[in-house]
C-alpha cells in the first residue's frame, strides 16, 4: 500500500483532556494508535506574568508566583524572593534562612506527591493517588496555619518571611514525614515492581543525558537521564552544602526512572526538613532594614516613625539599586530562574522567569513520535508539565 | 382456515426482520448502515434456526456472525479513511440489470416453492443437537472437518505473512 | 417449568382455554422480567454502590455515605438524577444508531441473563447450549460498542468502540478455550448440568479436578476481566487517555445504561465462574435432604445463597483488583491474549484430556 493513500488521523489531546492537566494541547497525527507526529502547542493558560511584573511593585509580585507553579508555590515565592535579596544585596536572618529551606522541601515533597500521583492516575492506578493526597492534605493543614492560604501562599517577603511558624509545628511535621514514608512505602510497594507498571513506564518515552542536557532540562527529568545535577549542591545556596541528603540519579531516562527519581527524592526532602527543623536557630524571621522590610505592627501603631516607614514601603515601595541579576533556585520540576533588570525604580524594568517546563515541554514532541496514545499519557505523567509555569 | 400458531407467527416476526434487515443492507444509502442492517440480518436467520429447533447453529450463526464476521466487517468500513465525510456512499442503482435478475430468481423461487416436493417432518420432540453435530463432525465427517481447519490454518498464516512484510 | 404450567392451567379456567405454547411463551417472558427487574438492575445499581464504597475503603477515605444510612440509597438517588438529567444528542452525531446503540448493549447483556442458573430450579431457561449461548448473545454488546462508538461522531469515541471490539473479540478465544476445557469435563453445553456434575465441597469442584484446571480458571478470568472491560483491562474507557472512551458523548440515562450493562456484566462474570469451576448451588447432601423435609422453597434458598455467596467473593475480588492495578496498553493487551492466554487455552483444554488419556496412563500402566 503506497504512503499517500493512508491519511493519517489527526486527533486533539487537549487543551481539555484528563491527561494534560490544564490547558495544553497536542495536535498529533495517528496512524492507529501510534502517534506519528506530534506538534505541541501552549499558550493556553497565558496570563502575562512577566508583563505584568513591570507595572508592580516588587513585594506586589510575590502573590502573582504563585500562580506559576501551583503544585508548589511556596517554592516560586522563595526563588522570586531570592532574586529580589541578591539584586538589593542584602542577607536575611538565619531563621528565615531555614524556614524557606522548610517549606521549599515540604513545597517539593507536595509537588512531586501530585506529580506520581497523578501519573498514576493516568496510567489507571486511582489508588495511590488518594495515598498521596492525605498526606498532601496534611501538609496544606500546617501551610494554612502557616500562611493563611493553601494553594496561593504568598509565604515569604522581600527580606525574610511573612510569618514565623506555627505553634506545634515542628512535631506536627515530624508526624507528617513518618506519615509520608507510610505512604511513599505503600504507593511504591503498589508500583514499583508491578509489571503492568513497568511495562507501562519502562522504556516508554527515554531521552538520552545528551539530548536532555541539549534540550536544556533540569530537575528529576534530567536526574531520570543519570546526570546527577541538582542545584542545591551544583550552586549551594541556604545551607543546602551543610545538610545531609543524596542526589538520586536514574539510568534509562524513561518515565519509570523520571516517577522513582521523584519517589526518592521526596524520602531525601524528609530529611532535609528533618535536619533543618532540628538546627533551626532563633531570631528575627524578617529583615531589620527599613528600606525593605515592613516595620511590626506595633511600631506601625505606637510610634509616627514606623507609621511613617509603612506607608512608605506600601506607596513607594522598595526601590532596588540599577542593574540586574539572575538567581535561580532548584524547585519541583528543575531549575526555576528568575532573571531581573532593575532600572532603580519601585518597579522591575523587566522580568523573565525560567520556568523548568518550557525545556521539557519542547521536548515531549519528540519523545512520543512512534508511541502510542496511551504511551503519550504516561510520559506527560512523568514529565510533570504545570501549565501554569509553561505559559507564565 | 386453519388456527395460526404461534411458531407461524414467530415465523412470520422472524422473517420480516430478515428481509427488513436485508432490503436495508440493499438499499441503504450509507454504508455504515448497511453494515449495522446485517445485525438484524443476522439475528433473524439465527432465529429462524431456533425455530427449526436448532440451536446449536443459532448460536454459532450469532458467534461467528455477529461476533465475528459482523464485527470485521464494520472494522474495514471504520478504518477507511474518511468514510464519515462521505454523505453518500451507495448510490448505483441499476435498474435495467436487477429487475430481469430479480424477475428471473423470483419466478425460479416461486416456481419451485409452489411445487408440491416439500415434505412437513414429523412432529420429533425436540432434541439437542449439539451431541448430533459433535458425533458428526468426529465420526462421519472427520476428514472434511480436519481439511477445512487445514484450510483455516492456512489462512491465519497467509494474513499473518501478509501483514508482517507491510510491517516491515 | 411444566410443574408450574399444569398448576396454572388446572387452578384457573380460564387459560384452559389457550394452547399451552402462550401459556409457556408468557411464563418465560414473566421470568424473564422478573430476573431482570428484581435481581439484575437491583443488583446493578447496589453494586455500584458496594464498588464505590469498596474503592473508597481501599483509597483510604470514606465513600458515598449520605443518602440514607450509610448511603445505601446512593444508587436509587442517582438513577433518579440520570432519568432527570437532560438526554443529549449532539448536533453532529448520528442520531438514529446514537439512540439504537445503549439499547443493544442492555439487550445483548440481559439476553445473557436468561440461561445464568440461581437455583437448582431458579433459572429462566436451562438452554442445552447454555454456555455456549452465553458466548453468543453477548456479542451483540460489541456491536452495541461500536455502535455507538461511531455514531457519537468523537474521535476519542470511534477509538474507544475499536479497541473495545477488538478486545471482546480477541478475548473470546481464551475465554472460550476456557469453558472448552470444563464443558469436555461435564461432557454438557447446559450450565445447570455443568453444575450438577460438581459437588458441594471444594475437591468436587471443576476448578481441582486436575492440575490443568486452575490454570483455565485464571485463563477465563483475565479474559472475562477483558471482555468486560475491567481495569487492568479498561482500555476501552480509558479515563486518562480516551476521556471516556465510547460513552464520552452520551448524558443521562442513556450513559447509565452502558454503566448497567458494565455492572450486570460484573455479576455475569463471577456468576459464570462460580458456575463452570467453583461447584456452584451445590450443596451438601446431607443440608439438601434436610431441606427438602422443609419444603423445596428453603432448599432454593440455600442454594441460591450458596451461589450468590461464591459470586459475590468473585465480584469482590474484581472489584479489589479494580482499584489496585493500572491499567495495560492497547498492545499488551493483545499480546497477552494472544501470545500467552490461547496457547495455554489450547493446552488447558485439550492437554489433560490427552496427556492423561493416551499417555500418561499408559505409562503408569505399563510401570505397574
Amino acid at each position: 500500500m503506497s504512503e499517500n493513500l493512508v491519511e493519517p488521523m489527526q486527533l486533539n489531546i487537549g487543551p481539555a483532556h484528563p491527561a494534560t492537566h490544564g490547558a495544553l494541547r497536542f495536535h498529533v497525527d495517528l496512524d492507529g494508535e501510534t502517534i506519528k507526529k506530534s506538534r505541541t502547542e501552549i499558550g493556553y493558560l497565558h496570563r502575562a506574568f512577566e508583563k505584568h511584573s513591570e507595572i508592580s511593585t516588587w513585594s506586589q509580585i510575590i502573590p502573582y508566583t504563585d500562580r506559576l507553579n501551583y503544585c508548589s508555590s511556596l517554592m516560586n515565592n522563595v526563588g522570586y524572593c531570592k532574586a529580589v535579596e541578591e539584586l538589593l544585596q542584602i542577607q536575611i536572618p538565619e531563621r528565615a534562612i531555614f524556614i524557606r529551606v522548610i517549606v521549599s522541601e515540604l513545597a517539593r515533597i507536595m509537588d512531586h506527591l501530585i506529580c506520581v500521583g497523578t501519573a498514576a492516575v493516568d496510567l489507571g492506578a486511582l489508588t495511590n493517588f488518594w495515598y498521596f493526597f492525605n498526606v498532601r492534605e496534611q501538609i496544606y493543614d500546617f501551610t494554612e496555619k502557616l500562611c493563611g492560604a493553601r494553594l496561593t501562599t504568598n509565604y515569604t517577603r522581600i527580606g525574610g518571611v511573612m510569618r514565623d511558624l506555627s505553634p506545634g509545628f515542628q512535631d506536627g511535621i515530624k508526624k507528617v514525614l513518618k506519615d509520608l514514608d507510610k505512604a511513599i512505602a505503600q504507593v511504591v510497594g503498589l508500583l514499583e515492581r508491578n509489571r503492568i507498571f513497568m511495562d507501562r513506564t519502562q522504556g516508554v518515552g527515554t531521552i538520552s543525558k545528551e539530548d536532555a542536557i541539549a534540550y536544556g532540562f533540569t530537575g528529576p527529568c534530567l536526574r531520570a537521564t543519570g546526570v546527577p545535577h541538582d542545584l542545591r549542591r551544583a550552586q549551594p545556596y541556604y545551607h543546602y552544602d551543610e545538610f545531609d541528603f543524596e542526589i538520586p540519579v536514574g539510568t534509562m531516562g524513561d518515565a519509570y526512572d523520571r516517577l522513582m527519581v521523584r519517589v526518592e527524592e521526596m524520602r531525601q526532602s524528609s530529611k532535609i526538613v528533618e535536619q533543618a527543623l532540628s538546627r533551626i536557630p532563633d531570631g528575627p524571621i524578617i529583615s531589620s532594614d527599613a528600606r525593605i522590610a515592613l516595620p511590626p505592627k506595633e511600631k506601625v501603631y505606637g510610634s509616627i516613625e514606623g507609621l511613617m516607614n509603612h506607608f512608605m514601603l506600601l506607596t513607594d515601595g522598595i526601590k532596588p539599586p540599577k542593574g540586574q541579576v539572575y538567581s535561580a533556585t532548584e524547585a519541583a520540576n528543575g531549575e526555576l530562574g528568575f532573571y531581573i533588570i532593575s532600572d532603580g525604580g519601585a518597579r522591575p524594568y523587566r522580568i523573565h522567569c525560567r520556568p523548568p517546563c518550557f525545556p521539557i515541554a519542547s521536548a515531549f514532541d519528540k519523545m512520543v513520535e512512534n508511541s502510542m496514545i496511551a504511551d503519550a499519557v504516561a510520559i506527560l505523567g512523568g514529565l510533570n508539565i504545570v501549565v501554569g509555569e509553561l505559559d507564565r | 382456515m386453519p388456527m395460526i400458531e404461534l411458531k407461524d407467527i414467530a415465523f412470520i416476526i422472524l422473517a420480516l426482520i430478515t428481509l427488513g434487515s436485508a432490503g436495508g443492507v440493499a438499499f441503504s444509502k450509507k454504508i455504515i448502515y448497511s453494515g449495522f442492517s446485517l445485525l438484524g440480518s443476522l439475528f433473524g436467520v439465527a432465529g429462524l434456526y431456533i425455530l427449526l429447533s436448532n440451536d446449536f447453529i443459532a448460536a454459532t450463526q450469532l458467534l461467528i456472525y455477529v461476533g465475528g464476521v459482523l464485527i470485521l466487517i464494520l472494522f474495514a468500513i471504520m478504518l477507511t479513511s474518511k468514510i464519515g465525510d462521505i454523505a453518500v456512499t451507495n448510490k448505483s442503482i441499476n435498474w435495467k440489470v436487477a429487475i430481469p435478475i430479480i424477475a428471473g430468481l423470483a419466478c425460479f423461487l416461486i416456481s419451485s416453492f409452489s411445487g408440491d416436493i416439500w415434505k412437513v417432518a414429523d412432529k420429533t420432540p425436540y432434541q439437542s443437537s449439539v451431541s448430533f453435530i459433535g458425533n458428526a463432525l468426529l465420526k462421519e465427517f472427520l476428514l472434511p472437518f480436519e481439511v477445512i481447519s487445514i484450510v483455516l490454518l492456512c489462512a491465519l498464516i497467509g494474513s499473518i505473512v501478509i501483514l508482517k512484510r507491510e510491517v516491515k | 417449568m411444566e410443574k408450574i404450567v399444569s398448576y396454572l392451567v388446572g387452578h384457573c379456567e380460564k387459560l384452559q382455554h389457550l394452547p399451552e405454547d402462550f401459556i409457556y411463551l408468557a411464563l418465560q417472558v414473566v421470568a424473564g422480567l422478573l430476573v431482570l427487574m428484581l435481581f439484575v438492575a437491583p443488583f446493578a445499581g447496589i453494586i455500584s454502590f458496594v464498588e464505590r464504597r469498596i474503592a473508597a475503603r481501599v483509597m483510604d477515605r470514606v465513600g458515598p455515605n449520605r443518602v440514607g444510612p450509610q448511603g445505601i440509597f446512593q444508587w436509587l438517588a442517582d438513577g433518579v438524577k440520570s432519568l432527570l438529567k437532560e438526554d443529549i444528542i449532539p448536533a453532529q452525531a448520528d442520531s438514529v444508531l446514537f439512540r439504537l446503540a445503549p439499547y443493544l448493549v442492555f439487550v445483548g447483556m440481559f439476553a445473557a441473563f436468561v440461561v445464568v442458573p440461581f437455583s437448582s430450579g431458579l433459572i429462566v431457561a436451562d438452554l442445552n447450549i447454555g454456555i455456549f449461548y452465553l458466548i453468543a448473545v453477548t456479542s451483540i454488546v460489541v456491536v452495541g460498542i461500536m455502535m455507538s462508538g461511531w455514531a457519537s461522531n468523537n474521535k476519542y469515541s470511534l477509538l474507544g468502540g475499536m479497541r473495545s471490539a477488538a478486545q471482546i473479540v480477541s478475548y473470546e478465544i481464551p475465554a472460550g478455550l476456557s469453558i472448552l476445557a470444563v464443558v469436555i469435563l461435564s461432557g454438557s453445553l447446559s450450565i445447570q448440568s455443568i453444575i450438577k456434575a460438581q459437588g458441594a465441597y471444594p475437591w468436587q469442584w471443576f476448578l481441582f479436578q486436575n492440575p490443568l484446571m486452575p490454570i483455565a480458571f485464571i485463563s477465563l478470568f483475565i479474559a472475562s476481566l477483558a471482555e468486560g472491560n475491567r481495569t487492568p483491562f479498561d482500555i476501552p474507557e480509558a479515563e486518562s487517555e480516551l476521556v471516556s472512551g465510547y460513552s464520552t458523548e452520551y448524558s443521562g440515562m442513556r450513559f447509565v445504561f452502558f454503566y448497567f450493562e458494565e455492572w450486570a456484566n460484573l455479576y455475569l462474570i463471577a456468576a459464570v465462574s462460580t458456575a463452570l469451576f467453583l461447584g456452584g448451588w451445590n450443596l451438601p447432601s446431607a443440608v439438601v435432604s434436610w431441606a427438602q423435609t422443609k419444603g423445596d422453597v428453603l432448599l432454593h434458598l440455600l442454594q441460591f445463597l450458596t451461589f450468590f455467596i461464591k459470586a459475590m467473593v468473585m465480584v469482590f475480588i474484581i472489584i479489589q483488583l479494580r482499584w489496585t492495578l493500572p491499567r495495560v496498553r492497547v498492545d499488551q493487551l493483545m499480546a497477552l491474549c494472544w501470545k500467552y492466554l490461547t496457547p495455554i487455552g489450547f493446552v488447558v483444554s485439550l492437554g489433560w484430556q490427552l496427556g492423561w488419556l493416551y499417555f500418561l496412563r499408559e505409562c503408569l500402566w505399563s510401570v505397574m
